[in-house]
């Protein structure tokens, strides 16, 4: 087609913005936020009900004044029984390992977020930076097309394609019929904010784009319908990418104000906090040297203010994640904060270059394989012995 | 059915150019919007913060709130100790007064040699302990709408600690202090230690058996 110039430009334009970038970076974070939030909800499990349920020191009522106050909402307090509080926290943990698994993700995001915001609305003096980063993180997530590579959806498309058939997914539009029943039902839940007609939207988008795949295959409906999510996922891992850098930004422009950090002591004080010291003599240890401490406060002051700038250096960026992520690793064991180090592994995650994450991904799918295939030999052995082998024990 | 990454996408017709070109605009503008409130929001207080302070407000909390200030611009240095004793009424009617029980010495038991620290052992206590304190002056009066909550919340924490405390009698009233403990300057630094401890102790809370429902 021969167009004018720059309306070769935009068509160019239009064609990059409406393809879905960052893809495994996408799957990568779905995959991290589900299980760090699954692995979550089973360690505080046995404290359940004292955090969330009848038996916290935060009541019903007084996270329902919070909540009316604020303009939150909260699943759990649509009950005050404790089989519906049940339900919802074990609900939630099926919720978050289904995202990780990439079930249907296009609706199961969404379920985790509303998940995400009851569980932290029920008592939103309880969390900690890692919380918040939690429902941040799962907020943006619901925007993103997550679930496009390393998900059970993905295998199913590609079985699909394999077969050159469309996909005929019975399972994903019974789970938009029903969650359509639960949103009539529960409309009204939400009141003082937006989220009704959030929910309304989400799930009339996901209705509007199982019609267009079902009915008008081949078509430009659905060609543009893919264009708009992917527009749309674009942006929402733009607005990841960039809500990490002000979690550093921030963190390192504060610390280079205070007088502490300055003088390169601010570690020392950090290692001395009763409830972050689950090892005093690891603490005791790293505190002990005044150049330990100098060289890490700094360090760590200097990556974090950095960070935002450091990223568009490619060679240098990748050097800079590794450390980062060792960083984290290291706080998560010597300050006794696991999910918060989690959430900022899996930040780090999402600015590793594609080609690395496909490697990764192919050796894990590799692996798997292996295992799997061994593990089934293992399984036919033990049901057909050999004859000498089944002799040998007789005898 | 999804363009894997790398493939041509389709062409696009002239009506389809202008309809994606103005969605690509309205969402990209929406996501540097969204992105420049969050910015003001934990950007440092000042003039424009100020006179926006209520559309920064409305667009972020409650749902993008956020904080990073973890340790920083100064990090803590004091650990603080919050104890609590009960009064019982024995069934004779003599009230008891029950010994000082450190309620967050029993945390700090819980985080030893924890690998996973449970959000009711590092997280509970400290934060409704904050919450009074960020919402109480020096004369134990609320400064704030919620005060009467964060009071009500610690309350409730040192009954459920304090319980077995009681041994079956009538729980009166509980009372509760705290102690900033601070933490020594570095040995190779030339900082002055801090030698004051502030205490602050909290008034008698009578305890009805409303304040102990669900615990």
């Amino acid at each position: 087609m021969n167009r004018p110039a720059p309306l070769d430009r935009l068509t160019r334009l239009i064609t990059f913005a409406a393809r879905p970038h960052a893809s495994y970076q996408a799957a990568l974070f779905r995959i991290g936020l589900g299980g760090i939030a699954a692995a979550f909800l089973l360690r505080e499990w046995p404290h359940r009900r004292l955090l969330w349920g009848d038996r916290s020191p935060w009541s019903a009522e007084m996270a329902a004044r919070v909540i009316e106050e604020d303009h939150r909402f909260s699943v759990l307090l649509w009950s005050g029984g404790h089989w519906w509080f049940e339900l919802v926290y074990h609900g939630a943990i099926v919720a978050s390992v289904l995202l990780m698994l990439g079930w249907r993700t296009r609706a199961t995001s969404v379920v985790f977020l509303v998940a995400v915001l009851s569980i932290e609305s029920r008592n939103i003096y309880l969390g900690d930076a890692g919380d918040n980063a939690m429902r941040v993180m799962a907020l943006y997530l619901a925007f993103t097309r997550c679930g496009a590579v390393w998900s059970l959806d993905a295998r199913r498309r590609a079985r699909a394609r394999r077969q050159g058939k469309p996909v005929d997914d019975r399972a994903g539009v019974a789970m938009w019929q029903a969650l359509g029943v639960l949103l009539l039902w529960v409309s009204d839940g939400f009141p003082h904010t937006a989220w009704a007609a959030v929910l309304w939207a989400f799930w009339a988008a996901y209705g509007v784009w199982y019609a267009a795949h079902r009915w008008a295959w081949g078509h430009q409906a659905r060609d543009l319908l893919d264009a708009v999510t992917a527009m749309l996922h674009n942006c929402a891992m733009l607005v990841i990418a960039v809500q990490v850098c002000l979690i550093y930004g921030t963190a390192g422009w504060y610390k280079i104000q205070g007088a502490l950090w300055q003088e390169g002591s601010g570690l020392h004080y950090a290692l001395h906090l009763d409830y972050f010291m689950p090892w005093p003599a690891l603490a005791g240890l790293l505190a002990h040297s005044m150049l330990v401490v100098f060289a890490l406060s700094y360090g760590t002051v200097i990556v974090q203010a950095a960070f935002p700038f450091l990223l568009g250096y490619r060679r240098l960026k990748n050097v800079l994640l590794a450390a980062m992520m060792l960083e984290h690793l290291a706080i998560g064991v010597v300050l006794g904060i696991p999910f918060l180090s989690a959430m900022m592994i899996v930040s780090d995650a999402i600015f590793l270059p594609t080609s690395f994450l496909v490697l990764v991904g192919a050796h894990c799918s590799r692996l798997a394989r292996r295992v799997l295939r061994r593990a089934q030999v293992n399984q036919s052995v033990r049901k057909h012995p050999p004859s000498g082998i089944g002799h040998a024990a007789r005898g | 059915m999804l363009e894997g990454p790398g493939e041509p996408g389709p062409t696009w017709s002239l009506p389809s150019l202008a309809l994606l070109a103005v969605t690509a605009a309205v969402l990209l503008g929406a996501a540097l919007w969204h992105l420049a409130l969050v910015f003001l929001s934990i950007a440092p207080p000042g003039p424009v913060q100020r006179t926006y302070a209520h559309a920064i407000e409305a667009h972020v909390n409650p749902e993008f709130g956020q904080d990073w200030q973890l340790f920083a611009p100064q990090p803590l240095q004091a650990n603080v100790r919050v104890e609590a004793r009960l009064r019982t009424a024995a069934g004779s009617g003599t009230p008891r007064t029950g010994r000082w029980t450190s309620l967050t010495a029993q945390d700090i038991a819980a985080v030893r040699h924890n690998s996973l620290p449970s959000h009711a052992d590092q997280n509970l206590l400290r934060r409704a302990w904050d919450f009074y304190r960020d919402t109480h002056n020096r004369r134990e009066m609320p400064t704030d709408a919620r005060g009467a909550l964060a009071a009500q919340y610690v309350k409730r924490i040192a009954l459920l600690r304090l319980a077995d405390d009681a041994h079956g009698a009538r729980i009166t009233a509980l009372q509760v202090r705290s102690r900033a403990v601070p933490v020594p300057p570095p040995h190779w630094s030339d900082r002055a230690p801090v030698r004051n401890t502030p205490h602050r102790t909290l008034p008698w809370w009578p305890v009805t058996d409303d304040d102990r429902r669900g615990l």
